[in-house]
């Protein structure tokens, strides 16, 4: 093995390391670009705030009722179904 | 006959346990009303958004209060190019850090403002008339400032023609629009010096 390749392989490692080490839990890794979301009270408190901003109409309908399922899954320990409703809701109030 | 008989027959007695009631009733209202307010049981922190029948609330009184008081005369010329231009600068400096505008991702402001400013580029329910009475006179416990405080009404006059064309722009239409407008700083400056 050459020195380069060597170095290219520790490289490598380090950065899947390094990811593994940014993303302990995965509902935070699917998080939608740019919002950190996790399925967790505050993060459904911000969406709250966000959806009752809206103008009333399809979207905020929407956003609102992803909202709730989001919260009933959370309710149920459900993080992956209850971060799949969060982003529902994100993509309606981002609309 | 029991005394409660008494009372109930005569009209006088019966005046006196009305007005016993009524008094009760309103000590207890004021008793609540105090223990709510001294008690801080209400949450006031701005990342725990108002319950529905709150929100409603407030919501219902800042749109009523606006169109109750929003009576300036509207200028014809909002459609005017160099109006709308004056606005965009303005609007880029004053409003786009909490409003946002095409193109733009949200802000650490817009993200931690509560309740949250309206997105503008999305349009809005007011009327010239009422996005002039809130740019001049801000609103209370929301972040909105009193932007009359310090500029005069033409320039927030901009502002409201600007506003009526954020809508239809692009992020590359109103990039373009906020480069082509005067400064704020220069536009200060002659507000200042009565141009």
């Amino acid at each position: 093995m050459t020195t380069h390749s060597y170095f290219g392989r520790l490289i490598g490692v380090a950065a899947v390391g390094l990811a593994m080490n940014l993303c302990p839990l995965p509902t935070v890794c699917f998080a939608h670009e740019g919002h950190q979301m996790e399925c967790s009270d505050s993060s459904l408190n911000a969406m709250k705030a966000d959806t009752q901003a809206m103008p009333d109409g399809k979207s905020k309908t929407t956003a609102t009722k992803e909202m709730e399922a989001a919260r009933d899954m959370m309710q149920k320990k459900d993080m992956k179904a209850c971060l799949a409703h969060m982003h529902n809701a994100m993509e309606a109030i981002e609309k | 006959m029991s005394r409660w008989s008494k009372f109930s027959t005569g009209t006088r007695p019966r005046a006196v346990v009305a007005t016993v009631i009524t008094a009760g009733v309103l000590i207890a209202c004021f008793g609540a009303a105090s223990l709510f307010v001294y008690s801080g049981a209400y949450d006031v922190a701005g990342d725990t958004p108002h319950n529905q029948p709150v929100y409603w609330l407030l919501r219902n009184v800042r749109q009523n209060s606006i169109a109750a008081r929003a009576h300036d005369v509207v200028p014809n010329d909002l459609g005017d190019a160099k109006r709308i231009a004056s606005g965009a600068g303005q609007y880029a400096e004053m409003c786009s850090s909490c409003h946002l505008a095409p193109g733009m991702k949200r802000t650490e402001i817009s993200r931690g403002l509560y309740p949250r400013a309206p997105e503008l580029r999305r349009g809005s329910v007011l009327t010239p008339a009422e996005e002039f009475w809130v740019v001049k006179h801000g609103i209370k416990m929301t972040g909105m400032p009193a932007w009359g405080v310090t500029h005069d009404d033409e320039i927030l006059w901009d502002v409201v023609a600007f506003l009526r064309k954020l809508p239809e722009l692009t992020a590359e239409q109103y990039r373009a629009q906020v480069e082509s407008a005067p400064t704020h700083d220069k536009m200060m400056l002659q507000m200042n010096i009565g141009h």
